[in-house]
């Protein structure tokens, strides 16, 4: 079982949670609709398709991403220690913007708890990034999640550019491309 | 992440799949993706720290060391192939690496300007450009890959150079013909002519025979064909090289397989012209953004997407054979683990020898590549084109075409003042594969100073030389074309 990246995200999308999810495959995107007082906020969100299990996720991934979210398992300290290493392979993308979080996930095995809240909150502060600890499970913060990282959005993001070129063929794509990291 | 190595990664699970793709290669990542798709098992593996194999866009350090790495022989445990009896259920055919590229010469005329090199997205295998008519952009929409990428027009037409310093645009359809201003009335004539004779040959039903093209004439050599319609040399050039193309030079041949021949002239016209204006944007052309390494980078993920395993910075040290049947079983990891497979396919840049299976045949050509970043564009007016220098048209002992594309810093393959041309050309010999890629530079360095000249022409004619370099940094290099043909049947070459 992972950390529950996928589990995050059809939370927030589908309202639905599934116990033993297997590891990704098949989705490539979600996309949600957030309304703020400031702004609107479409996330298209980028899951990592198992391409970070042996640490062979793509530039493609990073460019133009506006946020990034890493989820590690408060139940299992390797994937804290993982998803730190993570963070820093995202701070050398230069991508100045990205807004990033990182998520303390499955809050609701607290008798199983390996990494205190402390700890994550303390990394995530060292590296100005939102800190929140989740479940999927229960629902606990995951719609908090996605309203912190789109009211950060409204403030450090310029609005979307107006693109010229062929984008995808049909649409214009949304500059708000957004991805799931892991430990 | 870059501090890992293979022997820090979990063991690969499972250990058995339908296909092991080894090398994340544009060829290789699109046969993952559709072993994915249709539900087969696979694995992904590339030795290199990056996707795209010898298809990758790379930064500027990146890009230098990687040539420099792949000009000699990976370092292993042992100079020559071999093989030995491991335990007692395989045999083992240890691989080597072929030397892919040679001749590299890296010049930085300056270092500050380029700064840390991290803003360049430079193809390997520049210049590539998409027709929007053909099957690869099929291929792209079909596959749902389109979805991860963005692209944009090559907005200029195409030019056809001449060593005068010259670039002429190509008349490329009816329009272009009507408003081209170096053609006599008398050669727009006979370009609509044959463009109208294409084009009726196309839409001529079965059996109504006056309209088609003969099958005579469409299986012979399409530089008999456009004499025969008495095309002027100019246009002749035209069509045969930059529309339709062709490789080698057509009136001077000693290869029966270099000919091209009409029915493929025809059918590479009719791509182009299809090509024109698809998609409601200028040009024949398109170009990903972030340069061609994404195509391989958009397959890989539409595989791991359907379930294909991805492992970077694992090299593969040998195949695993069947002992008892002689069958191809698996491969062994530098990781020391062993994954076994049905099929395998295997990065060009791989040898092996194997008492079973008699040594792959390999054909080699050259094609030597030129980059080159610049300040300035080559056309004061488009930032995005290409460029095709028939043969003989730089040098008597040019052979084959010359074929240039200039891509700028909208496309975020280089910062926005600046631009990088890819240049490259069929070669037999590496030294006169050199000769002429310094041929090629100067001839595209007299396009930057006439602009130069022209920007100053009121005054100073001479003093250029207190400005700034128009050129930043360029690369020469050659590489290997391997074409193996074996009878191994169960294992390929990407």
């Amino acid at each position: 079982m992972g950390t529950g990246k996928t589990s995050i995200v059809l939370r927030l999308v589908k309202g639905q949670f599934y116990t033993n999810l297997e590891s990704t495959i098949g989705a490539a995107f979600f996309t949600q609709i957030l309304s703020l007082s400031e702004a609107t906020v479409k996330f298209d969100i980028w899951d990592t398709a198992g391409q970070e299990r042996y640490h062979s996720l793509a530039p493609m991934y990073y460019r133009g991403a506006a946020a990034a979210v890493v989820v590690y398992d408060i139940s299992n300290k390797d994937t804290f220690t993982r998803a730190q290493k993570w963070v820093q392979e995202l701070e050398k993308q230069e991508n100045l913007n990205l807004v990033m979080a990182l998520v303390g996930n499955k809050s609701d095995l607290e008798s199983h708890r390996e990494v205190a809240a402390e700890e994550g909150d303390q990394f995530a502060q060292q590296h100005g990034m939102i800190f929140v600890e989740t479940s999927a499970k229960t629902t606990l913060n995951i719609n908090d999640l996605f309203y912190q990282i789109a009211k950060r959005l409204a403030t450090v993001s310029p609005p979307p550019r107006s693109s010229s070129g062929i984008s995808n063929f049909q649409d214009n794509k949304s500059q708000r491309k957004f991805l799931c990291c892991s430990g | 992440m870059a501090e890992d190595d293979a022997s820090s990664y979990p063991p690969i699970e499972p250990s058995t799949f339908d296909l092991i793709v080894i090398g994340t290669g544009l060829s290789g990542s699109i046969l993952a993706a559709a072993a994915s798709a249709v539900g087969k098992s696979a694995l992904h593996i590339d030795p290199n720290p990056f996707y795209g194999s010898h298809y990758a866009s790379l930064t500027l350090h990146e890009f230098t060391s990687f040539l420099t790495a792949h000009s000699a022989p990976l370092p292993h445990p042992n100079t020559q192939p071999q093989f030995q009896i491991e335990n007692n259920d395989y045999i083992v055919a240890e691989l080597t690496t072929h030397t892919l590229y040679s001749d590299i010469e890296v010049t930085v005329h300056d270092p500050e300007a380029l700064g840390n090199g991290k803003k360049f997205n430079l193809d390997l295998a520049g210049p590539r450009v998409l027709y929007r008519a053909d099957s690869a952009t099929e291929l792209v929409v079909k596959s749902g890959i389109e979805q991860y990428m963005e692209f944009r027009a090559v907005d200029g037409t195409m030019y056809v150079g001449s060593s005068e310093g010259r670039l002429d645009a190509v008349p490329d359809s009816r329009e272009a013909v009507f408003k081209d201003r170096t053609m006599s009335l008398k050669e727009k004539n006979q370009l609509t002519r044959f463009f109208k004779l294409v084009q009726s040959h196309l839409d001529a039903t079965e059996g109504d025979e006056t309209a088609r093209i003969s099958p005579e004439d469409l299986d012979g050599p399409f530089a008999d064909f456009l004499n025969k319609m008495r095309l002027p040399e100019k246009i002749k050039s035209i069509i045969l090289y930059a529309i339709s193309m062709a490789d080698y030079d057509q009136d001077n041949l000693h290869d029966d397989n270099y000919v091209l021949k009409t029915k493929d002239g025809i059918d590479r016209l009719v791509i182009y012209q299809k090509s024109v204006g698809r998609f409601n944007a200028p040009g024949a052309f398109l170009y990903p953004q972030y340069g061609q390494g994404e195509l391989p980078q958009a397959f890989c993920r539409r595989a791991a997407v359907k379930g294909c395993i991805y492992v970077l910075r694992m090299p593969v040290l040998a195949l695993l054979m069947d002992k008892t049947n002689e069958q191809y079983k698996g491969v062994r990891l530098a990781s020391g683990q062993m994954v076994f497979s049905s099929q395998i396919v295997l990065d060009p840049c791989y040898n092996f020898t194997s008492p079973i299976y008699s040594r792959p045949r390999i054909r080699r050509e050259k094609v030597a590549r030129g980059i080159c970043i610049i300040r300035k564009s080559l056309k004061p007016d488009s930032s995005t084109f290409v460029v095709v220098y028939p043969p003989r048209s730089l040098h008597p002992e040019q052979m084959t075409s010359v074929r240039v594309l200039q891509v700028a810093g909208n496309l975020n393959v280089c910062p926005s003042n600046m631009y990088v041309v890819y240049f490259a050309f069929l070669c037999f010999d590496a030294d006169q594969g050199k000769r002429l890629l310094h041929t090629t530079m100067s001839a595209l360095s007299s396009l930057l100073a006439d602009e130069n000249s022209e920007d100053s022409s009121s005054s100073l004619p001479e003093k250029t030389g207190t400005s700034e370099p128009s050129i930043l940094w360029n690369a020469f290099y050659i590489q290997e074309l391997i074409k193996v043909s074996t009878r191994v049947s169960p294992i390929y070459f990407s």
